[in-house]
């Protein structure tokens, strides 16, 4: 690591200040990511906000049908949530199957999103149950925060507060973990609400997207059969040294029908 | 499993061997008590890091030091220039320790810092300069065998090839065992199924990095502080490669954790010392992860082409292997016991097999649990199994027709004596496990495995306390419970209670040579020269005995931990116990010991046969492993929980090793994989109970029948799984890991092949 | 850059500290207060040898700035027995000889200890996934989950018996 400033803010406006007054600052979350980023030396910023000492930032909030959930909240926090395994088990059920005990004890959400990692299971999970994204200024959509590659929506100083669920009438979270990391080789969330169906991947292209061909036909018919005969292309899709982008086209297809099934 | 043959001296009962006492180790490791590599600091201690070369292959043009020098709080730097050139046997491991003309592949170290902090340290490596001039690389064993192959080595000719080739080359060595008419058998072949394999190079993966911490003073005697599993081994490296008298140095050795043979050759030793020795301060010297995988020594990556006949009623006619290991960039791959014990589980008049050591730009592979071995039983019983199932015969009757038994020529020469191989395949035959339903995409799969195991040099003593207590001192690093098994056989051999004896791994300067803890070898060799040096206590506490009783040292016995009158004649007196004799001893002659020392021969082979169920996904190609079973002949189990441990382990290395297991390189022959974030092994979750089957047909080279177990349970795993995935998934995979790609690839495969039937 | 003046519960002790920003718990752990019963296998939270328990929750100490420990409580390997008396996980691993060479044991005792603070009674499967963060290349992990299984039943015994 290269040396740097650590900053421990009690608030999200100090949290907002030190980063504004930073030459390069980074936020440190759960430090999942970012923490061996540093030990590589992949990243050198001057200053750390962590925002761990930030009370208003954790926790879960049902608020009529909608779940809030603050941006310091850890991964095992939304997996035991009561409140999320009743509203919407998906979403607990993806908690669940991030990484490990000591991965989900650490890991946030906000941290997991604004890193935008192709292969998080998070990001499948906003799209695909069209969360809204709260910052300390503004409300962002979901389908406009996730930008491409490690690239989201933020602004240079700009903190995610917390995320927000709509409950869906039905969701299912299917997934093919990496077998080294669990990270999602491909991870596809389906959700259905107010008729309309929502299909979104994560970790088979740079960014996590949506599949409209497949929520058009599941939305006439909500059965896995609906989408049987709909081709992934691989064009454009993540090839690495755990599996070709033809694989994780064929896995979108495979998990696409899994979770679809799921939901019944 | 008892057996009639067996010589007077292993037929023996007894009271503490065999039982499942805790291990005197034991606390220390649950409480984090126990000192490991990196866990230990001196005063004045100075961290030391090491360079690494970005390159898979360059020519060292200079390297500048200077800046690396200046900076304030770095108190040594050392390049090869400060590591005399050597043309002897020591020369790869000193030129892979520290990089000379080139460095050849990634990771090489070429330059190494001590500094006053990790932070100080980091920083002056990023001042160094080298000045590479790179090369073209090679990493595959194929594409490295080819005559207009990148040469790493000017200077290599293929060694036992006749006459010697003119041409260099990046093949090592050729070799071949064998014996009968290869040609004549397959003829006499009803099938004949020939296939080629791959298997990628896997690491041992233990959890403990390497780490040391090394101090030499001013008059030149220096210290060394280890984890690894030969300090002696590492003694008379590092002093040869410093220039230092052997008894200059002193290396003591660590807590270990893990090596599976990783843990037998030096990497950062001789560095440290080279650094404590210029800075004049101890310098401690810990590997990081990202070193041990891409610096220390992964096995090798093998290509290997077999062929069997067998007559329609099961009975094999030819054998025949051709095994191409590449053990990165110098000579040594373990090509030639892959060879050696392709055939090793079969009775054979017709065998050959030939074998090619390699040299890539990769890592210098190091030893890896019965080295060589797994892959060639991967090739072989694949095959076998292919072959039962087209003549229709039961997979386990096949091999127990064609099994080794006692008096078989083995296919690599000797004859065997008694060994345990159609004894385990009659106890996996009679599992539970072996009968049980399957499910749908589910498969299950047997294989057989070998290894010689070893003995080697090995030095013990044996004090006897005031008190009655006893001192064992052994040379071999505990690397799985051995201590146990040492108390075990020393109370047994005493007639005393278990926890009265107390084990310590000496340290080099306390006892004679030690061979590395390697080849299966401390329960046997360490063991067996444990219990001679109680006989040889006990001798002399008979002898204090007599002395005691003033009769004569030959009118003593030593019967159930005490010292009794031979005989009536020899005189009445009360039986005198081990604290009786010991509580005398300074007015009787001073102190007591025993000692042993001797090369131990007859280690006994040990033959296994594993059972796996495994499911696949038809529609992702990922398998499950459902269960397991190891059945496995110990000679005897000395202490059966570690034994089981031992069974266990292995299994859960070749399952990884398998299914996921891989380094994996890039066109720029840099390591694509080097954390366990992408190069992973088994982890709680991706595994079952792993059953296991102690068999015991007694080792006649020990006095207890004990036969090593460590390595031999890593033989079966990769062809037992690849069998188990094969049936499960219709199709025979032949290239590891069977990753899920791979196995969709093949089921698509053999779709579309079916399609065009 | 200066140090971090920092002050943390470890074991149920009060410690107080000095340290770099880019130092990690596990850095400070081992190297300041020579707690060394915590291992670094992997430095990047892939091993789990370094795992402790930080305001009741199980974290890879490797991924921890030690600055972060401000004000926090600790539970390292080191607190595990109550003096010479071992605790029932520890016990089990001995009897049921769970480890082998041992590095990885204090990581995974902790992980262990964890989930049984928050599951007494967990079953083979959630045990397996609970301990998915630690590595162990001894074992194959058989005798660890018995050894877990067996420690379980003991404590719950103990308490219905109290």
């Amino acid at each position: 690591m290269h040396n740097f400033e650590y900053h421990r803010p009690t608030s999200v406006a100090d949290a907002v200040q030190s980063l504004k007054g930073a030459e390069d600052g980074k936020i440190l979350a759960g430090g999942m990511t970012l923490i061996p980023t540093l030990k590589q030396r992949l990243a050198a910023p001057s200053d750390l906000i962590d925002l761990g000492a930030i009370a208003e930032l954790k926790g879960i909030k049902d608020e009529g049908g909608m779940i809030t959930i603050g941006a310091a909240t850890p991964h095992a926090m939304v997996a035991e949530s009561e409140v999320v395994r009743r509203v919407i088990p998906a979403l607990a059920d993806l908690a669940e199957g991030i990484g490990d005990p000591q991965v989900r004890n650490r890991g946030t959400i906000g941290g997991s999103i604004a890193n935008s990692d192709p292969a998080a299971d998070y990001p499948a999970a906003l799209v695909g149950l069209d969360a809204t994204v709260q910052t300390d200024r503004r409300r962002i959509k979901a389908d406009d925060f996730f930008k491409g590659l490690f690239e989201t929506a933020l602004e240079e100083d700009e903190i995610v507060t917390a995320v927000s669920f709509p409950k869906p009438e039905k969701a299912c979270y299917a997934k093919f973990p990496n077998p080294a990391s669990r990270y999602a080789m491909v991870g596809v969330m389906v959700a259905r609400a107010g008729g309309a169906v929502r299909v979104a991947v994560t970790g088979a292209g740079p960014c996590v997207f949506r599949l409209p061909e497949m929520e058009q036909a599941l939305s006439g018919n909500f059965s896995p059969d609906a989408i049987k005969g709909i081709e992934i292309s691989a064009d454009g899709l993540n090839s690495d040294i755990h599996g070709s982008a033809a694989y994780r086209a064929h896995l979108v297809s495979v998990m696409a029908r899994r979770a679809v099934t799921d939901c019944a | 499993m008892p057996r009639d043959d067996v010589t007077a001296e292993t037929r023996q009962s007894f009271t503490k061997v065999g039982t499942r006492p805790l291990r005197p180790d034991g606390v220390d490791k649950v409480t984090g008590r126990a000192r490991f590599g990196a866990d230990m600091a001196a005063p004045g201690m100075l961290i030391g890091k090491v360079l690494r070369s970005p390159h898979a292959h360059a020519r060292i043009r200079s390297i500048d030091t200077s800046k690396a020098e200046a900076l304030p709080g770095v108190k040594a730097v050392v390049t090869r220039d400060d590591f005399a050139n050597r043309t002897d046997e020591l020369r790869d491991i000193l030129v892979n320790v520290m990089a000379r003309e080139k460095a050849l592949y990634e990771g090489h170290a070429v330059a190494a810092v001590a500094a006053v902090s990790a932070a100080v340290a980091r920083k002056a490596l990023r001042l160094i300069e080298v000045d590479y001039e790179l090369l073209p690389h090679v990493i595959d064993v194929e594409e490295a065998m080819r005559p207009d192959s990148v040469l790493l080595h000017d200077d290599m000719f293929t060694a036992g090839v006749d006459p010697v080739p003119d041409q260099p080359s990046n093949v090592a060595k050729r070799c071949e065992f064998g014996h009968g008419e290869v040609e004549k058998g397959f003829a006499e072949a009803d099938i004949v199924i020939e296939r080629s394999f791959r298997t990628e190079a896997s690491h041992q993966g233990y959890i403990e990095p390497h780490a040391c911490l090394a101090s030499v003073g001013a008059d030149g005697q220096g210290e060394l502080w280890c984890c690894t599993q030969g300090h002696f081994m590492v003694r008379d490296t590092c002093a040869a490669l410093l220039g230092m008298d052997v008894s200059r140095l002193r290396v003591i050795a660590s807590e270990i954790g893990g090596g599976f043979g990783g843990k037998t050759t030096v990497f950062i030793e001789p560095v440290a010392l080279t650094l404590s020795r210029k800075a004049g301060r101890p310098v401690k010297l810990v590997m990081t992860r990202d070193e041990v995988f891409r610096a220390s020594g992964p096995t090798a990556s093998t290509s290997v082409w077999v062929r069997i006949g067998v007559t329609k009623d099961g009975r094999i006619t030819a054998g025949e292997a051709v095994l191409k290991y590449q053990g990165g960039a110098f000579a040594g791959s373990p090509v030639e016991p892959g060879a050696m014990t392709a055939f090793a589980c079969y009775d054979l008049e017709n065998v050959r097999a030939i074998g090619y050591d390699v040299v890539t730009n990769r890592p210098k592979q190091a030893a890896y649990r019965a080295p060589g071995a797994p892959m060639a039983a991967f090739a072989v019983e694949s095959v076998v199994a292919e072959l039962a199932d087209r003549i229709g015969m039961d997979p386990i009757e096949f091999r127990l027709k064609n099994a080794s038994r006692e008096g078989t020529r083995s296919a690599y020469g000797p004859t065997f004596g008694p060994i345990g191989l159609v004894e385990t395949l009659k106890a996996a035959k009679a599992h539970p496990h072996y009968s049980a339903p399957l499910g749908n995409n589910q498969g299950r799969g047997v294989a057989s495995g070998f290894w010689f195991n070893f003995g080697g040099q090995t030095c013990v003593s044996l004090n006897i306390n005031i008190d009655g207590t006893v001192g064992l001192a052994v040379g071999t690093p505990d690397i799985g419970g051995s201590r146990a098994s040492m108390c075990l056989m020393a109370a047994e051999e005493l007639g005393i209670e278990y926890d009265r004896v107390r084990v310590i791994v000496a340290d080099t300067s306390s006892l004679g040579f030690n061979d590395v803890t390697d080849g299966s070898r401390v329960t046997f060799a360490s063991g067996m020269a444990t219990i001679q040096a109680a006989r040889d206590a006990v001798k002399k506490l008979c002898a204090r005995a007599a002395r005691m009783w003033d009769i004569p040292e030959d009118a003593v016995v030593w019967e159930g931990g005490y010292a009794k009158p031979a005989g009536a004649n020899a005189g009445d007196f009360q039986p005198l116990s081990l604290r009786d004799i010991a509580a005398a001893a300074a007015k009787t002659g001073g102190p007591i010991a025993g000692h042993w020392e001797f090369n131990a021969e007859n280690a006994g082979p040990s033959f296994a046969t594993h059972i796996v169920d495994a499911e696949v996904d038809p529609e992702t190609g990922r398998t499950s492993i459902l269960r397991y079973t190891v059945v496995q002949d110990a000679g005897k189990a000395v202490h059966p929980s570690y034994v089981e441990g031992q069974f266990q382990g292995g299994a859960a290395q070749g399952i990884g090793w398998a299914l996921n297991e891989e380094y994996i390189y890039g066109a720029d022959g840099k390591l694509q994989n080097p954390g366990f974030l992408d190069y992973r092994m088994p982890v709680a979750s991706d595994l079952p109970m792993i059953d296991t089957v102690i068999v015991e047909v007694p080792n006649p080279g020990h006095p207890y029948g004990v036969r090593g177990v460590g390595e031999t349970s890593i033989v079966p795993p990769l062809a037992a799984v690849a069998n188990a995935v094969s049936a499960a998934a219709g199709v025979r995979l032949t290239s590891l890991p069977m990753s899920p790609p791979k196995i969709l690839a093949a089921l698509e495969a053999e779709k579309g092949a079916q399609a065009a039937e | 850059m200066a140090g971090h003046h920092v002050s943390t519960t470890i074991n149920g002790d009060a410690f107080e500290f000095v340290c770099e920003p880019d130092e990690t718990l596990l850095d400070v752990l081992r190297d300041r207060l020579s707690l060394t019963g915590s291992k670094e296998g992997c430095g990047t939270g892939d091993c789990g040898a370094c795992s402790v328990i930080l305001d009741g929750r199980l974290v890879c100490s490797c991924l921890v700035l030690g600055a972060e420990a401000e004000g926090r409580t600790i539970a390292t390997i080191e607190g595990m027995a109550d003096g010479d008396r071992l605790h029932p996980l520890q016990r089990k691993f001995l009897e049921h000889a769970a480890l082998q060479c041992g590095i990885c044991t204090p990581g995974i005792l902790v992980a262990a200890k964890a989930l049984l603070e928050k599951h007494p009674d967990p079953s083979e499967t959630e045990i397996r996934y609970w301990l998915a963060g630690n590595l162990c290349r001894c074992t194959g992990y058989d005798k660890i989950v018995r050894a877990v299984l067996d420690a379980a039943a003991e404590i719950r015994e103990g308490r219905d018996a109290a």
